[in-house]
């Protein structure tokens, strides 16, 4: 399975609800997790790149400001909490993971 | 006389990068035979040693600058390192993944390639075989570390000292350097087929003496399939080695004359290995095992 695909399985354990870089024109349901390609790490050796990992930027949206999703994500491992936002009453947290 | 001229085109020289590291363990006579691919290698850090003045002085005056000898020395960066080199750090594997540490280290040899540039080329200018021989690798620190939200390798490290070894005409060194932009293309495919291995033909480091004659004279190539390679008595049980002009035999890692030689017994291996005297190179085969 694609590491993608596994990150998809892994954040469907913590909530049904996740969207990979979702069309605008669909209708999402909250709690939610929303998740898309941020930026990549290479490690190099050998006069090239060694080892290459992806990182994706993964927002949890929850309109409970106490809901579960913030304490799941944060113990992902090579998670690393990024900020916390509201907008039109729906609670942002955003984290970064490589995976 | 010419003027001298500075950053002319095609004289912007730089040098970068390191790759293509391999590991040799030198057999019980010091050759540094089978050669392993040394994969994630990040730095190769050079730092001779040595060479420091003395200054003595005698009627009130500086009379002469004595200079102690110089040391080759080096630091090897890598994520990773090949299983044969367990044994140069200090580890021993009696049974396949099982290593006991605190145990004796053994020399080895190493080679690695560092690019040269130029404003013409970029770095494909050329490049140089790094070569170093007599390498003895120092305990170093293995910092494994929690994985967090940056994800990194960890990279290893290790001191290197080394002990010189003869060269014809020159005072023993652990290195030695081939400049692909000064010596024949012929030539150093050749060398190159040595040192990365060719079809049959192990991998292996060729002492400063024989890498000289590769370069200053011409090699022969001998071919080793066929009648000159060993042959082997199913019925006796006797390995023959055929007399080869250029070809030193070797059994199990001892030199051994051509002929026949003694019937193996229950339970016994014959490795043998051909090797190229100087002036010389095998093509085709350079090692077979015959089991009783």
């Amino acid at each position: 399975m694609a590491p993608r695909l596994q990150l998809q399985s892994l954040l469907e354990t913590i909530t049904p609800r996740v969207y990979f870089q979702p069309p605008t024109n669909i209708t999402i349901e909250y709690p939610c997790i929303i998740y898309e390609r941020s930026s990549s790490k290479s490690e190099h050796a050998d006069n090239t790149a060694y080892r290459y990992t992806k990182r994706y930027q993964v927002t949890a949206i929850d309109r409970n400001p106490d809901g579960p999703l913030h304490d799941k994500l944060a113990v992902l491992p090579l998670s690393d909490f990024d900020r916390f936002f509201t907008a039109d009453g729906l609670n942002h947290d955003v984290f970064n993971i490589f995976f | 006389m010419t003027v001298l001229q500075w950053d002319q085109v095609g004289e912007r020289l730089y040098e970068t990068g390191v790759d293509h590291g391999v590991l040799y363990i030198p057999d019980s006579l010091g050759d540094y035979i089978n050669g392993y691919a040394w994969n994630g290698l990040t730095t190769v850090t050079e730092s001779p040693s040595g060479a420091e003045s003395s200054p003595q002085y005698a009627d009130n005056i500086k009379y002469l600058n004595l200079v102690s000898a110089e040391e080759f020395g080096a630091t090897i960066e890598a994520f990773t390192y090949p299983e044969e080199f367990a044994q140069c750090d200090g580890t021993a594997i009696p049974e396949a993944g099982i290593a006991i540490g605190q145990q004796s280290r053994k020399q080895f040899g190493l080679s690695y390639r560092t690019q040269i540039g130029n404003d013409l080329d970029g770095t494909d200018h050329g490049y140089k075989l790094h070569l170093i021989y007599g390498a003895t690798a120092a305990p170093s620190e293995k910092a494994y570390a929690t994985i967090n939200d940056s994800p990194e390798a960890i990279a290893f490290s290790w001191e290197v000292t080394t002990t010189p070894v003869g060269v014809p005409g020159f005072k023993p060194t652990a290195q030695l350097v081939i400049d692909s932009t000064k010596v024949t293309a012929a030539r150093l495919s050749d060398i190159e087929d040595i040192l990365y291995g060719d079809v049959g033909v192990d991998a292996r480091l060729p002492l400063p003496a024989e890498v000289l004659s590769l370069f200053t004279g011409s090699t022969v190539a001998v071919n080793m399939v066929g009648a000159n390679a060993p042959a082997y008595d199913d019925p006796t049980d006797v390995v023959t080695l055929p007399p080869v002009t250029g070809v030193q035999w070797k059994i199990n890692g001892v030199n051994k004359a051509p002929g026949a030689q003694p019937a193996l017994t229950a339970g016994q291996t014959s490795y043998v290995t051909a090797h190229a005297l100087p002036g010389y190179r095998l093509t085709g085969d350079d090692d077979w095992t015959y089991a009783f």
